[in-house]
């Protein structure tokens, strides 16, 4: 489904060079589970925008579908954004001043398709999937960590992406908590077929995927230490 | 359906932040809401002043041609009674009438003789103009009585020292109007008697004279039997080029053709839109000193909103908006800021216009409503447009990273 051929990521700050991506190749199908594992400042991040489409390799190819994504332009990657891959990020990245409910129907403020009820049934029913149905008109900093990070699991859901891409869901939650955003990754995969890819750090919560890529330096290695 | 929805809801989200952000919501449309304010205010009052003054001609009749001397409105002073709008030039007589009454189109011809003199009535004296004229001068001026008769075209023939007396002036030599009826009033060493009272119309000139039968003047008010101006009234609108074509031709075997002036009232009309073309024009200038004023501040409000919502900016370019849509929510939002300004710039001069109406004629017509319209929206998407394109063109994954 996508393809990284040959991706460097590099940022100039100035003088220095940051090499956050070097030379990586990676074939990832539909229906995967995989983890992305490597230490801070490894490069796991910057894979994850490259393969999510946020952002642009220095060089190399990204084949979506059969699609060399480098001469889309602008709104064609925005459609694939909204349409295809949905994000999940550590620190929630929900927008304070709108509800939950708002927070979740937003990726459909930007879709072509479709008529607005159909998303708030849709949105209504992934609350309640996830047990947070009645905290919906609530603003996101009156809820807790765990339930904020549902909602952006909604939210990455709610157009109906075949990846999921979550940046250390976990990582400023409690391990109960944590293992409670796991589970329901895994069941997304299980269930639903949704290519999950998670970046962590951690062996255990990477134990969990089904196919593990050690990240070092930017570089796929063989072994994570 | 897609156009729709995002913009309900660009349109929902950037409410939803003016109610939150009231106070700035406000401030920031304040610019705005005074350059507005003043444009609209302003096009009010040089729209009642201009009414004010077309008011004044129409009272004049409608069909009005008039044979001035020298050529003709120069674009000062008073028109019409006046001879300080005039240079130079000739006087006219009664061959000039003659000549004139050969035109078969023209209903009315009024010679006007025109002197500013001092009026004396029993007690007391006053500054007046004595206006020799003929009986047509009244249908033609619009003059009508308030007390007693007009004189006849009989008083004109023989020369009647009768007069009718201008409201004002009337009120001035007499205290009680009314009571100038059947009083004697001399000019020069001539004596008048006043056989009616004219209806107040608000314009000083022909409230402050003094009307008499023009051969009556002949005498020691002017000797040289001419007059200052020659009008003519036709009924319809459709033969006015023809009559003063006629008009002019016959003159001209007598005259010169920069001695006089054949002009309408249009004309005139013309000149004085001109100078209230110009007045409003400035006053606009103005009042686009504190739009532009208004505009910068929305651009500066903007640039903050962009820097504060840098995250938000992230998020939603990571689930989906392209960078068109980024601009287009900051366009929208300093666009309804502004709008919302102009509204309120127009409400408040409405309420202006409506106070002050009592006094003075000033309106607020639909030049003055689309201005308070478009000019906001265009000095919305000038200031916002830089804002907003900084927004747009933010890296996501930068923009999402910001705290
Ligand atoms: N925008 C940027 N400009 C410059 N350097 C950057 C930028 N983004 C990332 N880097 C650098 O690239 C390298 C990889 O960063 P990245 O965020 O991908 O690491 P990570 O593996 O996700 O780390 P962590 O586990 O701490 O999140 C780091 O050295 C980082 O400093
Ligand atoms: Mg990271």
């Amino acid at each position: 489904m996508i393809s990284l051929q040959n991706v460097s990521k590099i940022y100039s700050l100035g003088e220095d060079i940051v090499n956050a991506v070097v030379d990586i190749n990676l074939e990832i199908k539909e229906k995967e589970f995989i983890g992305i594992l490597g230490s801070s400042g490894s490069g796991k991040s910057t894979l994850m925008h490259i393969i999510g489409l946020l952002e642009l390799p220095t060089s190399g190819k990204i084949i979506l579908d059969g699609k060399d994504i480098s001469k889309l332009t602008d709104a064609e990657l925005s459609k694939i954004r909204n349409k295809t891959v949905g994000f999940v990020f550590q620190s929630f990245n929900l927008i304070n001043r709108f509800t939950v409910l708002e927070n979740v129907l937003l990726p459909t403020k930007y879709s072509k398709e479709r008529t607005p009820q159909d998303f708030t049934e849709k949105a209504m029913e992934l609350l309640k999937r996830f047990g947070i149905l009645e905290r919906r008109n609530f603003y996101p900093n009156k809820i807790s960590g765990g339930q904020q990070q549902r909602v952006a699991i909604a939210r990455a859901l709610i157009m109906n992406p075949k990846i999921i891409l979550a940046d250390e869901p976990t990582g400023n939650l409690d391990s109960k908590t944590g293992d409670e955003i796991l589970d329901i990754l895994k069941n997304l995969n299980k269930e639903f077929g949704v290519t999950v890819i998670l970046v962590t750090h951690e062996h255990d919560i990477a134990a969990k995927t089904k196919r593990q890529i050690y990240i070092k330096d930017g570089k796929v290695v063989e072994k994570y230490l | 359906m897609k156009i729709q929805n995002g913009y309900v809801h660009l349109v929902k989200t950037a409410l939803s932040d003016f109610r939150r952000n009231k106070v700035r919501t406000i401030l920031t449309s304040l610019g705005i809401m005074i350059g507005v304010y003043s444009v609209v205010l302003l096009i009010a009052l040089g729209l009642g002043l201009k009414n004010y003054i077309e008011g004044q001609f129409n009272s004049m009749g409608a069909n009005l041609i008039m044979i001035l001397p020298g050529s003709g409105f120069t674009g000062e002073g008073g028109a019409g009674f006046g001879g300080q709008g005039t240079v130079g030039g000739v006087s006219f007589d009664e061959r000039d009438l003659n000549t004139l009454e050969r035109i078969s189109e023209i209903d009315y011809i009024v010679p006007i003789v025109m002197k500013g003199a001092s009026i004396e009535g029993d007690s007391d004296k006053k500054f007046g103009y004595v206006m020799g004229i003929n009986d047509d001068a009244f249908k033609l001026m619009n003059v009508e009585m308030e007390y007693g008769t007009e004189f006849t075209k009989t008083d004109i023939q023989a020369a009647t020292k009768v007069s009718v007396i201008g409201y004002t002036l009337a009120e001035k030599l007499y205290g009680n109007p009314s009571d100038a009826l059947g009083k004697t009033v001399r000019v020069n060493d001539q004596r008048f008697k006043i056989v009616g009272v004219a209806k107040k119309k608000g314009d000083q000139q022909a409230d402050g004279a003094l009307y008499v039968p023009f051969r009556t003047t002949y005498a020691s008010i002017n000797p040289d039997k001419k007059f200052w101006a020659i009008y003519l009234g036709i009924k319809s609108d459709d033969i006015l080029p023809t009559v003063k074509a006629k008009a002019e031709e016959a003159l001209l075997k007598r005259y010169k053709a920069d001695d006089f002036a054949v002009t309408e009232q249009s004309e005139l009309l013309n000149s004085i839109n001109q100078i209230f073309g110009i007045i409003n024009m400035v006053l606009i200038a103005i009042g686009s000193i504190s739009l532009l004023v208004g505009g910068v501040g929305i651009m500066n409000i903007m640039y903050a909103t962009v820097t504060e919502r840098t995250k938000e900016i992230g998020i939603r370019r990571a689930v989906g908006a392209t960078q068109n849509d980024i601009l287009q929510q900051f366009l929208t939002e300093s666009l309804m800021l502004s709008i919302f300004g102009g509204i309120l710039g127009l409400l408040f001069a409405s309420l202006s216009v409506f106070a002050i109406r009592t006094f003075f004629p000033a309106s607020v017509n639909l030049l003055a409503v689309l201005v308070s319209f478009i000019v906001p929206s265009a000095i919305g998407v000038f200031f916002g447009v830089f804002p907003a394109r900084r927004a747009a063109k933010l890296s996501p994954i930068e923009a999402i990273r910001y705290e």
